[in-house]
């Protein structure tokens, strides 16, 4: 099993050297730091600094659990390797979750690059309050993401045109994930709906660790965001076993 | 160009086979359900900082900008043309055709034009009533010439990209990605020019998009003196990209054909 899981994370990493346009959500993430800061700043209200750059390091995280996230398994379907996959000793879901574990610890990379070019390229002040809370907040949201990678994987293999989709769903999450403009703003009638998504309380909590104020409820909204990330991981196992039966029983995925 | 007659039935056929391309990959329900749903999206969210900046007039400017930059960055998209051809196996037959390779790789992607010009019209439209964004008629029906505008000028530049990536196959995807967010933060369409630093600011305005928003936050502020000129510069600008993209193009494609490089390109 261990083993299963180091070659995953061995392949993930020998795949991002070899492409790299794989760091493309690590390029543009300086660029919506500008762009939001930018904003803020001309809006008159440095203060909303911290919002500004929390904001890009979620689009980057996303975008390495959509699009990362979901060639994992696909990617070997392209290149013919899933049924040898599957067929080999070593257990499948390990090397998946190897990879996976790779795709999110690479995306968390954003949270610091971020840091960094808003603290010295743009000279934001930005101080973290409640160390403990941004931890926290930053373990529970990659455990979440691991679950949403995964269940991407296995919708991109079961769902035909789901790669078309990874175009249509990275907005409409920014904001029902509040990842820059807290969900209390968003019409009364969004709100439910968003409060089902983790990056709204992720992004909510992260930006809480910036301020100065007392955060409250800290046990309850990071619970929010592991029982969220659970159901996802719940539902992208279910998924990856019908994946797995499909590959075994009929043999038709790596076919469509 | 010495047969115009048979050019533009070269240019219509490519326009064909590329409007089937996308008919394949949207049906008006995925369209509409799918796309238009995030381009949506991607304007509200823009928008969306207005309020949080308490400011309307900081809401419509994100709004428009964010809408109108749907246009140019769908014409943008251009440059993938030559990485789609490669992925179909056509490439290598294109640029071994007797006819002009420009010419059917910038009439085979001009579907993005419209494609643009729709989602970005819509966008303005359906998020511009939901954010009581004054669209004072009739003269907001001159945002539809100077939309398409900016999405024919985005495509001339992407279509120059493409003939760059001929031979950088590997940059595509960085270059598609990182190329739209940098208009988004270069050509005034979040914040003015004048908040920029002056180097930034003047090379803005050699980039499509800059000058046709500009005209097109004119009409809708009511200021139709220099929409004329700011017009006539967007056309400017994307007729010299599209100048400069049919003396290199041809160029790349020979190189690419002479040694062997158009498939393999890295």
């Amino acid at each position: 099993m261990v083993r299963g899981v180091l070659a995953g994370v061995r392949l993930q990493l020998i795949l991002y050297r070899q492409y790299p346009d794989s760091f493309i959500p690590l390029m543009t993430a300086p660029l919506y730091t500008i762009i939001f800061v930018m904003i803020v700043r001309h809006g008159g209200r440095a203060d909303l600094s911290g919002y500004a750059v929390v904001a890009p390091a979620f689009i980057s995280l996303w975008w390495f659990a959509l699009f990362h996230g979901g060639l994992v398994v696909n990617s070997d379907r392209w290149s013919q390797t899933l049924e040898l996959h599957v067929a080999a000793p070593t257990s499948f879901p390990a090397v998946i979750f190897g990879r996976i574990l790779t795709v999110t610890l690479v995306g968390q990379l954003s949270f610091v690059e971020v840091w960094l070019v808003g603290k010295y390229l743009l000279r934001t002040p930005i101080a973290i309050q409640h160390p403990g809370v941004l931890t926290a907040t930053l373990l529970a949201t990659a455990f979440a993401m691991a679950a949403t990678a995964l269940f991407m994987a296995c919708l991109f293999v079961l769902v035909r045109n789901a790669f078309t989709m990874t175009n249509s769903i990275s907005y409409p999450f920014y904001v029902l994930g509040g990842i820059l403009v807290p969900v209390a703003l968003l019409p009364g009638f969004v709100q439910p709906v968003s409060r089902l998504v983790f990056l709204s309380w992720s992004a909510d909590l992260l930006r809480a660790s910036l301020s100065a104020a007392p955060v409250a409820d800290v046990g309850f909204r990071l619970a929010m965001i592991v029982l969220l990330g659970a159901a996802g991981f719940a539902v992208a196992a279910d998924l990856m076993r019908r994946v797995v039966q499909r590959v075994r029983n009929t043999g038709e995925l790596g076919l469509r | 160009m010495r047969h115009p007659a048979r050019t533009l039935r070269i240019m219509r056929y490519a326009f064909l086979s590329g409007a089937q391309d996308y008919a394949s990959i949207y049906t008006w329900k995925s369209w509409l359900g799918g796309w238009f749903v995030r381009v949506l999206s991607q304007v509200v969210f823009f928008a969306l900082i207005g309020k949080l900046l308490r400011s309307d007039q900081q809401t419509w400017y994100l709004l428009v900008g964010n809408a109108v930059m749907l246009a140019a960055m769908e014409g943008i998209w251009a440059l993938n043309l030559v990485n789609w051809e490669r992925d179909s196996g056509t490439l290598q037959l294109l640029a071994a055709s007797p006819s002009n390779p420009v010419v059917v790789f910038a009439a085979r992607g001009s579907y993005l034009i419209a494609d643009g010009l729709a989602s970005s019209l819509g966008a303005l439209l359906v998020v511009g009533l939901l954010f009581r964004l004054p669209l004072p008629w009739p003269r907001v029906l001159l945002v539809i010439p100077l939309t398409l505008l900016v999405g024919a000028s985005g495509y001339c530049f992407g279509t120059f990209l493409a003939g760059i990536l001929i031979r950088a196959r590997n940059l595509n995807g960085i270059v598609s990605n990182v190329g739209i967010i940098t208009f988004m933060t270069l050509c005034g369409v979040n914040v003015p020019l004048a908040a920029y630093p002056a180097p930034v600011a003047f090379v803005a305005k050699f980039v499509p998009l800059t000058h046709g928003l500009v005209a097109i936050r004119d009409v809708l502020a009511g200021n139709l003196g220099p929409v004329a000129g700011q017009a006539g510069l967007e056309a400017a600008v994307g007729l010299a990209w599209l100048g400069l993209c049919l003396v290199t193009f041809g160029r790349f494609v020979r190189h690419g054909r002479r040694d062997g490089s158009l498939e393999f390109a890295n």
